[in-house]
């Protein structure tokens, strides 16, 4: 993979009046590759996109395509394909004409924009919906028709909002598969904005985690799911638990009430917040005397996965045990908590 | 059983009650145009109900009217059906195309403007006509110059600015922001994604704003009896001209054939809108 | 999160038609304000509220009561008919039914005014249909006088304003969803109990909207009582054009018609305010 900068976004803040929705963005997005923006709602993920494709104006910092200033383009002279989250196909025009408008604009000849349509509607493996009209198409035909829209123009960036989030779960999964199939086919450098953390994982080359406004992590989705940097990132990223404790005498950690044999950067008597993932605890019986104990107060089967909910002294835990675990815990057992020190997170607690 | 506000099974006295007003709301509306048409083709002068005997003559006489040589009967009446007519188109054209880019940027600014600017052009329809008739004769005749046609397409004009703002806004309603932008990202100014999205997608409120400009500025009364000059009237200012002493039954079949293209562009009006909310 | 506003100064150049076509209106309703406080009844002169002092006879009180209480009840009975009249369209199922409904009760709106009135004359006239319908009957012996009295104007408001009301209201009966019906009946409220305590409630902002419209309608109008009451009802509307036509009292007739606006206006903002004030109580529940 080619490893130079494509897209640099420098210093981007912006605010509606006195709204604050984005402060100092820095990011570099490397040509070819396959950017998450991940956040929950009114994080800004959504305005960065708009900035990215120039619907908004930042209020501050700029943007760099190719390392020249693209701030001040309009967006219909940058050439980004999009991909709305309405997807906002033109029903007036048929399949075929969505398709071709921005060859259209770009006085292809008749003769280019057919040839063009027809290679796209092979690509999305859809050959015959040509002259269908719009209306007619299902949800997921929908969906390939506004990716072939966007990428017939041959964007320099390709830009999605939330595309697939109208769809149903089994759809949804076919459709990110083909949408990175597709991503790679092309080789196109795509910033694709969602709110659901599966779906990111799975298509990112690069994960940039948005909240309040802020980049609060901009990783591979592995390190990101491995070592969140702080707990905003943890508690969003996967099914995490933010356990309140502190930092013992020694210097080494209380979780559970056991000590964990794990060195943590800071003083001791501190206050912190662990993140732990559910499947990173392991719950063993506990004798009725036992300190340290907790008490199962939820109990279900998922088929793939066993999970509890664990009250242990004031806090839930959420514990996920495999659906081999020969071991059944029922609502009113006494359970201990043990968890791999690798597998945790420490942060200072806010 | 089925819940409706109408019932369709039961409902007792409720069901009687709701058929019954209604009912009487049909006939209030529909009888007057009922017996025009059933008395245009009366073959009696006298206004008895229901004709003895029917025929064709009063059509026939209202075609003699069109055609007849004599200027003073033929002139008048071809006279004002063009005027009528030119008045109509005019009126429709220019408060459509005035109507189009107020009802975008109306939908495309904040909701406290598009309040107060709706509020505006609803005004028209709550003022009094017998002042705008006045105040409107007021001012042509004390300016300098001759107005023209336009002594009776201006007033007109305001008249119709409510119907036509509505049916381009509400045709505005179903038109989202982002459908602009798709065009806009495939590389169409902003200027071009209005003309090859907004438009084509307002088309159906736009017709139906053209259609209602036509039909009441066609149809215009009262601004207009305050406006017309011995050089310059409509077809229903001639009409009443004909009956202020008596009925004259070739006026009704002059009304006859104003009811049927009336109805006909409701019917295209309500096609056009259909299913789509409101004619007002 | 963020939508897309027009630039103000694009916005201003794309209203800047319709303000130019409204434009000889606004000057209109100046015209009449300004006319209105001329100390001249022909010409704008000076700045006097001799007009309005003039009007404080006995002759325009009762023309002013005549119009209100006329624009009232046709209102009233608009109303009555006006509802009815929504349901049954948003009931029918056939499209041919419901666009032969919609074209008998819109065109009394559109339609050219004489036309009705021919129609009216004909139906109640001295010697209209049913005047002689009773006659042969042997039920009366002479003619009932329904036209050229207030019988007659109202009948003729109620005809031309019924569209004014049933088109809103049916837009309004369309919201609202049969769901809040089933609920009420299965709560065990009969036809009636719904109409009165589901329907009516949810349907009020559109109610109060309508009528306020169908009053201001009528409280200006001029064709119905100059056709229909034989100019014996004197409305406002007709005791205007009289100042003008007859007397030429320019100035009489722009106070006159400042009053009617004035009452006009005074309707619509206390019904808004209504309308607001019970939608404000739903939204802070």
């Amino acid at each position: 993979m080619v490893t130079n900068t494509h897209l640099n976004i420098e210093a981007v803040s912006k605010s509606f009046g006195p709204v604050t929705a984005l402060t100092q963005i820095d990011l570099k997005i490397e040509r070819g590759s396959f950017v998450c923006l991940l956040g929950p709602s009114g994080c800004g993920k959504t305005t960065l996109l708009r900035i990215i494709a120039g619907f908004e104006k930042p209020t501050k910092g700029r943007l760099l395509l190719d390392g020249a200033d693209i701030s001040d383009i309009p967006p219909h002279k940058r050439g980004f394909g999009m991909v709305f989250q309405s997807l906002a196909l033109f029903p007036h025009m048929s399949v075929a004409q969505n398709i071709a408008y921005g060859l259209k604009l770009r006085k292809a000849s008749a003769k280019e924009q057919r040839e063009r349509v027809e290679e796209l509607l092979t690509v999305i493996e859809l050959p015959d919906i040509a002259d269908r009209a719009v209306s007619a198409l299902s949800g997921g035909q929908r969906q390939r028709v506004a990716i072939a829209r966007a990428l017939a123009i041959k964007p320099k960036l390709f830009l999605l909002d939330e595309p697939l989030s109208a769809l149903d779960a089994k759809l949804r999964d076919n459709m990110q598969i083909e949408l990175r199939r597709l991503q790679q086919k092309f080789g196109v450098t795509t910033v694709l904005v969602t709110h659901d953390q599966t779906e990111a994982m799975m298509l990112a080359d690069e994960l940039v985690v948005l909240d309040h406004g802020k980049v609060q992590q901009a990783a591979t989705p592995t390190s990101v799911y491995r070592q969140p940097a702080n707990s905003l990132v943890a508690d969003f990223i996967g099914a995490a638990n933010l356990v309140r404790t502190r930092v013992g005498e020694n210097g080494r950690l209380v979780l559970f009430g056991n000590t964990v044999e794990m060195a943590v950067d800071h003083d001791p008597g501190t206050a912190v917040n662990v993140a732990v993932r559910a499947e990173n605890i392991s719950l063993r019986s506990a004798q009725a005397d036992q300190e340290a104990a907790g008490r199962v107060v939820f109990a279900r089967d998922l088929g793939a996965f066993k999970e509890w909910l664990v009250s242990f002294e004031d806090q839930e835990i959420r514990v996920r045990g495999s659906a081999s675990d020969e071991i059944e815990f029922q609502v009113g057992d006494l359970v201990t908590l043990t968890v791999d020190p690798a597998r945790i997170s420490v942060f200072a607690a806010s | 059983m089925r819940v409706g506000l109408l019932p369709r099974e039961g409902g007792g006295t409720y069901r009687f009650v709701i058929l019954f007003l209604a009912t009487i709301g049909i006939l209030i509306s529909s009888l007057p145009v009922i017996v025009v048409t059933i008395m245009s083709f009366s073959a009696s002068e006298y206004s008895s109900f229901p004709p003895t005997e029917f025929s064709l003559r009063w059509y026939v006489e209202v075609l003699q009217l069109f055609t007849s040589e004599d200027p003073s009967s033929a002139q008048s009446v071809v006279d004002s059906t063009f005027t009528s007519l030119l008045v109509a188109f005019l009126v429709m054209v220019i408060s459509t195309l005035v109507c189009i880019p107020l009802a975008y940027a109306l939908a495309r600014s904040n909701r406290n403007l598009r309040e107060g600017m709706e509020l505006l052009f609803t005004l028209p329809l709550v003022f009094p006509l017998v002042m705008l008739g006045i105040a409107f004769l007021l001012i042509a005749e004390s300016l300098q110059f001759d107005l023209g046609i336009w002594r009776i397409a201006i007033p007109h004009i305001a008249l119709v600015l409510p119907f036509v703002l509505r049916n381009c806004l509400s045709a505005m309603n179903g038109i989202s922001v982002e459908i602009e932008e798709a065009a806009i990202s495939l590389g169409a100014s902003p200027l071009r994604a209005i003309w090859d999205v907004v438009i084509p997608l307002m088309k159906a409120g736009i017709l139906a704003g053209l259609i209602f400009a036509l039909i009441i500025s066609f149809n215009e009364f009262t601004v207009t009896f305050f406006m017309y000059t011995i050089d310059l009237s409509t077809l229903p200012i001639w009409m009443y001209s004909r009956t202020v002493s008596s009925l004259d039954p070739a006026t009704l079949a002059l009304s006859v054939f104003i009811i049927v293209v009336d109805v006909f562009l409701v019917v295209l009006v309500d096609k056009l809108i259909a299913g789509r909310g409101n004619l007002f | 999160m963020s939508t897309e506003l027009l630039p103000r100064k694009q916005a201003l150049l794309f209203a800047a038609p319709a303000f130019i076509a409204i434009l000889p209106f606004l000057a209109a309703c100046f015209f009449i304000l300004r006319f209105s406080l001329s100390s001249e009844q022909g010409t704008i002169e000076g700045l006097s509220i001799q007009a309005y002092r003039d009007l404080m006879t006995p002759f325009f009180g009762r023309s002013v009561w005549l119009t209100l209480k006329l624009a009232f009840v046709a209102t009233l009975i608009v109303m009555v008919l006006a509802v009815p009249l929504a349901f049954v369209m948003t009931s029918l199922r056939s499209s041919f039914f419901r666009r032969l409904l919609t074209i008998s009760i819109l065109l009394p709106l559109i339609l050219n005014l004489l036309v009705q009135a021919y129609g009216w004359i004909l139906l109640l006239g001295p010697s209209g249909v049913l005047n002689s319908t009773l006659k042969a009957m042997g039920i009366i012996e002479r003619p009932l006088f329904l036209l050229f009295n207030e019988t007659g104007v109202l009948l003729g408001l109620v005809q031309t304003s019924l569209p004014l009301a049933v088109f809103p209201i049916v837009g309004a009966v369309r919201a609202i969803s049969p769901e809040y019906l089933e609920a009420a009946s299965s709560l065990g409220a009969g036809h009636w109990r719904t109409f009165r305590d589901v329907t009516v409630p949810l349907l009020r902002p559109g109610l109060v909207g309508a009528a306020s419209i169908v009053f201001a309608f009528n409280a200006s109008a001029f064709a119905i009582p100059l056709l229909l009451g034989g100019r014996r009802v004197q409305m406002m509307g007709l005791v205007i054009r009289d100042m003008i036509s007859p007397l030429f009292n320019w100035s009489g007739a722009a106070a006159a018609g400042m009053i009617l606006i004035a009452l006009t206006i005074f309707v619509l903002a206390a019904s808004s305010w209504l309308v607001r004030l019970t939608t404000t109580t739903k939204e802070t529940r």
